[in-house]
């Protein structure tokens, strides 16, 4: 997040600044990146107080009392295991299976996802067929609906097929891409030198063989970007699982977690609540320093790839 | 191996455009061919359609008695060395040369998990295949580096692995697309070598491609010239050198260009456009024609013969390449080491000319040469 940016002829430039002025100057320029940096993790650093604070000062701090410490002086590191204990009805039972269910959900999409969105980018990217402009015109244009829009429609659809309170509507529209991630994989895919496909040609491969051997190993930092977008998305994802999951077996965490706070209708145990919020945040943080640098890597490549 | 026939092969490509016009060509069994032209003449779409990777719009392909218009690139058993390497990036070296190979295995994978003779089978296949692509890896002398990504090659490693890559399949013709194009001078004079010894070597028919006619000369066993899509001369180096068919390959081959003047024949003078005459080679046809010489038989006389002045003069160590003004008209002659000066008089003869019919591409009229 803070990086020094070096410039060509940098050292130059300075040379009639002394080194304490300048050490001056780089602490300047960070100070707005630290209050940057403060403000968005505020909310973070609020979150995992208070879920190690005691069900009565966590009370008070939801209330705006001043009893919020920079760190408890007693965490209440049991809030956790309380915490996953307490969703739904079954002690334990509730909570593992929401982790279960999101796990699922979260690696099925991610599956889907990556592999409908390469293969559609590479058509079209590559194949050449009649209409193809105006079908990735019509797909971009897709990108303009808003969800809200879709969602009675999808809701009835998916109804009408009897996959309503199952995890099936959560999944299987992964595996028929989205018109963003088509659009970045098609971008990515289109760098890739025509050479390599005609030598895969002559090698042997099919078009399904070129996508699988040769496209998809190649397009690893949009893989990684579109796999950590996946993630984050369906492991956060509210509304979709409130529409379609009625029975608690079948709920995700984010629903667990929302059943959680009405369970205890208002401010009380807002302590658990938060401690299961930490809990859920985790894999998301986990996953993403994991994938940083594949995921700043793709963010490089796929800008000046071509 | 296998000789490769074209006959009447034409590439429209969408919008009209022709790459190749109606090619009639018979590269012959165990020949290093090269087809070489300036850029746009076709030469790499007539690859391409040998290869697979373009369809021809009309006209027959055949690989030795098969014709292969309709056939599919990987079962035309050609291999192909890409100008850019085309090198699997994600692959090392090892699994680069493997990979045709593996994708050409007659067992099954699935098949060998259940039955034990297919998976003898496939285990003798493996071994088969290790043994190819070390005895190829040896052959190039790239063994040392089998472990290693294609991105942690030199350039000229990374052409010996493309060629590598097209050896272990063992194919009836190696289509080579311009593969010295990527490297140095040094590089590509000293791979230009290891070519014709991998050719003599292996004895197989290969198709080259270059816009370089000095690597054309070089390499090929036979020549085809190729411009706007149209063969204009095919034979060996020295005959195209020697006995161009049109003056597009006199000018073509050879470097200095050859020099060609326009003008006309009348008996056995040849007048040029500027008025300049020089004899026209015996039995030469009268009329409106293009007068061709070779840089490098034109040579400094101290014995009579035409007065020019220098107007310009490259030093290149063992020979020197000269401009003469002669009335108006300017040639380049390849000429020994010697004291001449910028801007002052010489004298020089020359004594093989080439006659043209007058055109862009005039035919050799006479027996000029």
């Amino acid at each position: 997040m803070m990086c020094e940016s070096q410039q060509p002829g940098g050292g130059s430039q300075g040379e009639g600044t002394s080194s304490p002025a300048r050490a001056r100057i780089g602490l300047l320029r960070h100070v707005p990146l630290i209050l940057g940096a403060v403000l968005m993790l505020f909310p973070l650093w609020w979150m995992v107080v208070v879920s190690l604070e005691t069900e009565q000062r966590a009370g008070m701090a939801m209330l705006g009392g001043d009893v919020v410490q920079v760190w408890p002086e007693d965490p209440q590191w049991h809030n956790y295991t309380d915490a996953m204990r307490e969703v739904g009805s079954t002690p334990w039972i509730s909570f593992l299976d929401a982790l279960a269910n999101s796990i699922v959900v979260t690696v099925s999409v991610i599956v889907g996802t990556v592999l409908s969105c390469s293969l559609v980018g590479f058509a079209f990217a590559r194949v050449r067929f009649r209409g193809r402009g105006g079908m990735f015109l019509l797909m971009l244009a897709t990108m303009m609906l808003p969800a809200q829009v879709t969602m009675i429609p999808l809701f009835l659809l998916f109804r009408s097929m009897g996959w309503v309170d199952t995890l099936l509507p959560l999944i299987v529209p992964a595996f028929f891409g989205s018109a963003f991630n088509i659009f970045l994989y098609r971008q990515f895919i289109a760098g890739i030198p025509e050479a390599l496909l005609e030598a895969g040609r002559l090698d042997g491969l099919g078009w399904v063989g070129l996508w699988w051997r040769i496209v998809l190993p190649l397009c690893t930092p949009v893989t990684a970007i579109v796999a950590v977008f996946s993630f984050i998305y369906t492991w956060n994802d509210f509304m979709s699982p409130l529409i379609y999951l009625h029975s608690e077996s079948n709920y995700t965490l984010a629903i667990a977690l929302n059943s959680f706070r009405t369970q205890y209708a208002g401010l009380e145990d807002v302590h658990l609540l938060m401690a299961l919020s930490v809990a859920t945040m985790i894999p998301c943080i986990l996953l993403f320093l994991a994938a940083q640098k594949q995921f700043i890597e793709g963010l490089g490549s796929g800008a000046v790839k071509g | 191996m296998a000789d490769v026939r074209l006959q009447a092969v034409t590439k429209m490509f969408p919008g009209g455009v022709t790459a190749v016009a109606s090619c009639d060509l018979v590269i012959p069994d165990g020949q290093f061919t090269v087809l070489v032209g300036p850029s746009g003449c076709g030469k790499s779409t007539t690859l391409r359609m040998i290869a697979g990777l373009e369809t021809a719009s009309s006209g027959t392909i055949s690989i030795g008695e098969r014709i292969v218009n309709d056939v599919p690139p990987r079962d035309r058993d050609v291999a192909m060395v890409f100008q850019n390497y085309a090198l699997y990036p994600h692959m090392s070296v090892e699994r680069n040369l493997r990979f045709p190979l593996e994708r050409r295995r007659k067992t099954s994978f699935w098949k060998s998990l259940l039955f034990g003779s297919e998976r003898a089978a496939r285990q003798a296949e493996s071994v088969a295949i290790s043994e190819r692509v070390a005895a190829a890896a040896t052959q190039l002398e790239i063994d040392d580096y089998l472990h290693r990504l294609p991105r942690e090659l030199s350039g000229g490693q990374r052409q010996r692995v493309a060629l590598g890559r097209a050896l272990v399949r063992d194919p009836k013709v190696f289509l080579l697309d311009e593969p010295l194009s990527n490297l140095d001078a040094k590089l590509r004079i000293a791979m230009r070598a290891e070519l014709r010894a991998l050719h003599r070597r292996l004895g197989a028919t290969m198709i080259h491609v270059t816009h370089d006619q000095e690597e054309a000369m070089t390499l090929g066993d036979v020549l085809v010239v190729m411009k706007d899509g149209v063969i204009h001369q095919v034979g060996p180096p020295s005959e195209i050198y020697d006995r161009p068919a049109d003056r597009f390959v006199a000018g073509f081959v050879g470097t200095p260009p050859m020099n060609l003047l326009e003008g006309d024949v009348r008996g056995t003078d040849f007048t040029s456009s500027s008025g300049v005459v020089f004899t026209a080679p015996v039995g030469t046809a009268e009329g409106a024609a293009v007068l061709g010489i070779r840089p490098e038989s034109i040579r400094l006389s101290h014995n009579g013969g035409v007065s020019a002045t220098v107007t310009s003069i490259e030093r290149l160590g063992d020979r020197m390449d000269v401009v003469f003004d002669i009335d108006g008209i300017s040639m380049i002659g390849r000429c020994e080491p010697s004291e001449l000066i910028e801007g002052q008089p010489a004298t020089i003869t020359f004594d093989v000319a080439h006659v043209f019919d007058a055109g862009e591409c005039g035919a050799r009229r006479g027996k000029g040469g």
